[in-house]
């Protein structure tokens, strides 16, 4: 039985972005091994821009090429790099005034030790392996270090940009949330009585959100684990990005015996859909001691219920008035 | 003719390294503090208005649960800012322009220590030539303070000394997270951690939440004796891309404190919103400070940095300064986004 641990997830965005006319050729060009800048004036723009960025007057979109060789133009060395960075060893994060550019482009320096880095060094781009129209596909190297790279161009121009932003969340349960997990764990749903209102809420969040009062342990109650349905939806699911289900599944909101607050989003896979009703009376079936894990329950809504209750079925009692329950339904 | 309008109550919590439990509950409890300092019923506000990030939360609609901390009913008329709460503040500013109401509730709040800020803040910036090489802001200022030392306009020593004094002032700020008498020499022998900064020159990951009731004319009158009145607020952005600025200077400082009328008279205190030692040096040069004007007297957000509420608690410090009688004319400054790239000005004032 796994016991109580931290809240761990990983929250994970895709984004693709349209490149449009001036940055797609420019990240076509890092994948075909050219670094190009814009015209502006009399200036060259690296990166490039579709405006000037002083007048916003559209720029030319025909670009011009620059480096592969450039002057550091300021710097810092990263001691301890993130997961995002360029490199998973210490490196250097410059400014670089590429050759023929006017404005310098933020990137990294691949160059050993922080001594290796100073102003107005000279540095050369080097191209990744695997490139695929981004600009992580270029960094560079001290002048001397560069090596001559045969590059073959890509096909089709980059007219997308995909960027996946993982974040990593991670951080204790909170104290009101433990002693719920370990009510779970033991086959017991516990809430919290408001000193405010003396209603009581399942899951409570540590607080009494109507009156704007906090809760203790003192608070804690126990309620039951059956009640009555009292509001459900019944989901068709759409294959979006991380989508598990591919069957319709109900959803229901429960009314547990003793609470003033449903329990939400519980998942209900074992009553036939045409047979779920607002007001029918279900009951818990918990799983075995051995078997119950809280490793999906976290800080916000929710109670995590699959892992612990095996199943909701009927009780055979009379349906309760669903009129009332109109009150509880989310 | 701009409306009057004062900062009429004020409330902040600690920052701490670990909040452990949820934000709407910082909230509540600043949310609980002004209504009990100032009478006011929940009904009674008029406007709503919250700075805080979904990115650091971890969830989308995150800020959707901090009204929990305002309290669930009766409704409120909210609005929501993913910015530091100071831009909340210019916001409710605007809104009580409008003349059809006279009491706004402004929040900041943000919980850093559940994810990784260096992870969480790049997403700020450029999309397709910065965010995807994890451009994080704490190696940007690296950099910044780099072109500082590099034309002449500051030293690592310099940077030590922002740290030393902003670590001796917060031993006096109740709220502070890092505060510590501590020698300059000893701090320039701490290893570099973002060359030519060391982790000392960094904000501390924090946790917190801050709230302000404000007031317009002689609501704000009835609510307190010591109304401290916005004389003047405005908001500035620099270029997203770095390579377009001059790294050493503040563009965006500059037009916003002649927007506030900063130099129209003296300046008893300064709070900046100094995420890094080497912003100080930027932003008192941008802002034109002397010997006249203490900065950061709290500490700064050097002893405290709660994501989102930074700004806001910028000006609480300001005003609470004014409201004791120990100024009587300062400026509160924000920023957002790497390399000050984004700069708010807020100049309050004494007075009936």
């Amino acid at each position: 039985m796994p016991g109580i641990q931290d809240v761990s997830m990983t929250l994970e965005f895709p984004y693709q972005r349209t490149t449009g006319p001036v940055i797609g050729p420019f990240l076509t060009g890092l994948r075909d091994g050219k670094i190009l800048g814009s015209r502006c004036g009399d200036r060259v723009l690296c990166p490039p821009l579709e405006y000037d960025p002083d007048t916003s007057a559209p720029l030319d979109t025909d670009l011009v090429e620059v480096g592969p060789g450039g002057t550091v133009r300021s710097w810092t060395w990263v001691v301890e790099p993130t997961r995002k960075h360029p490199f998973d060893h210490p490196f250097a994060f410059a400014m670089i005034l590429l050759d023929g550019a006017d404005t310098p482009l933020l990137h990294a320096v691949d160059a050993g030790a922080s001594d290796a880095v100073s102003t107005g060094m000279r540095v050369a781009a080097q191209f990744r392996e695997e490139r695929t129209g981004a600009i992580t596909d270029v960094y560079f190297v001290p002048e001397g270090q560069a090596k001559a790279q045969d590059i073959t161009p890509g096909e089709e121009p980059v007219t997308i940009s995909e960027h996946l932003i993982g974040l990593h969340i991670s951080e204790p349960l909170y104290p009101h949330r433990v002693r719920f997990a370990q009510g779970l764990l033991d086959g017991r749903i516990l809430g919290q009585r408001s000193p405010a209102s003396g209603k009581v809420y399942v899951p409570s969040n540590g607080y009494d959100n109507m009156e704007r009062t906090e809760m203790t342990e003192a608070d804690d109650v126990e309620v039951a684990d059956r009640g009555a349905v009292s509001s459900f939806t019944i989901i068709t699911p759409v294959q979006y990005y991380g989508q598990k289900e591919t069957e319709p599944y109900i959803r229901a909101s429960i009314l547990l015996d003793g609470a003033d607050q449903p329990i939400i989003g519980v998942d209900v896979r074992d009553i036939p859909v045409d047979e779920f009703r607002v007001g029918m009376r279900v009951q818990a079936v918990w799983k075995q001691p051995d078997d119950r894990d809280v490793a999906e329950l976290g800080n916000r809504f929710g109670g995590a219920w699959e892992g612990v209750i095996d199943r909701w079925e009927p009780t055979g009692e009379p349906d309760m008035d669903p009129r009332p329950l109109q009150e509880f339904a989310f | 003719m701009a409306r009057d309008v004062a900062v009429v109550a004020v409330s902040q919590t600690p920052s701490y390294r670990l909040f452990n439990d949820s934000e709407a509950k910082l909230i509540m409890r600043c949310v609980n503090d002004l209504l009990t300092s100032t009478g006011l019923e929940r009904i009674d506000i008029e406007f709503t208005i919250a700075g805080s990030c979904d990115y650091l939360s971890g969830m989308p609609f995150a800020f959707v649960q901090n009204i929990d901390g305002v309290g669930a009913w009766p409704p409120v008329y909210e609005s929501h800012l993913e910015m530091d709460a100071a831009w909340a503040l210019s916001e409710a500013w605007l809104r009580l322009q409008l003349g059809d109401i006279d009491v706004a509730l402004v929040i900041g709040s943000g919980k850093s220590s559940p994810g990784q800020p260096r992870e969480v803040f790049p997403l700020q910036t450029d999309p397709y030539v910065m965010a995807p090489l994890g451009a994080d802001p704490v190696s940007l200022a690296g950099i910044q303070a780099q072109a500082l030392i590099d034309a002449g306009k500051a030293t690592e020593r310099d940077f030590a000394e922002v740290v030393a004094r902003s670590r001796r002032d917060a031993m006096g700020n109740p709220n502070a997270q890092v505060a510590k008498d501590v020698k300059v020499d000893d701090l320039l022998q701490a290893p570099y951690f973002s060359t030519p900064l060391r982790k000392h020159d960094l904000c501390p990951i924090s946790d917190g939440a801050a709230a302000i009731i404000v007031a317009a004319g002689d609501r704000a009158r009835q609510l307190t004796d010591t109304p401290v009145w916005i004389r003047g607020i405005d908001h500035r952005i620099d270029s997203h891309h770095p390579g377009l600025r001059d790294l050493t200077d503040s563009p965006s400082t500059h037009i916003a404190a002649d927007a506030v009328g900063l130099h129209d008279g003296p300046i008893d205190v300064a709070e900046l919103m100094v995420s890094y030692s080497s912003e100080e040096i930027v932003l008192r040069n941008a802002l034109g400070l002397d010997g006249g004007t203490r900065v950061n007297p709290s500490g700064g957000p050097l002893a405290g940095h709660p994501v989102m509420a930074t700004g806001l608690v910028r000006v609480i410090e300001v005003a609470q300064r004014i409201k004791a009688g120990e100024a009587s004319r300062g400026v509160a400054h924000a920023s957002s986004g790497p390399l000050l790239q984004q700069n708010l000005l807020c100049v309050l004032e004494g007075g009936k």
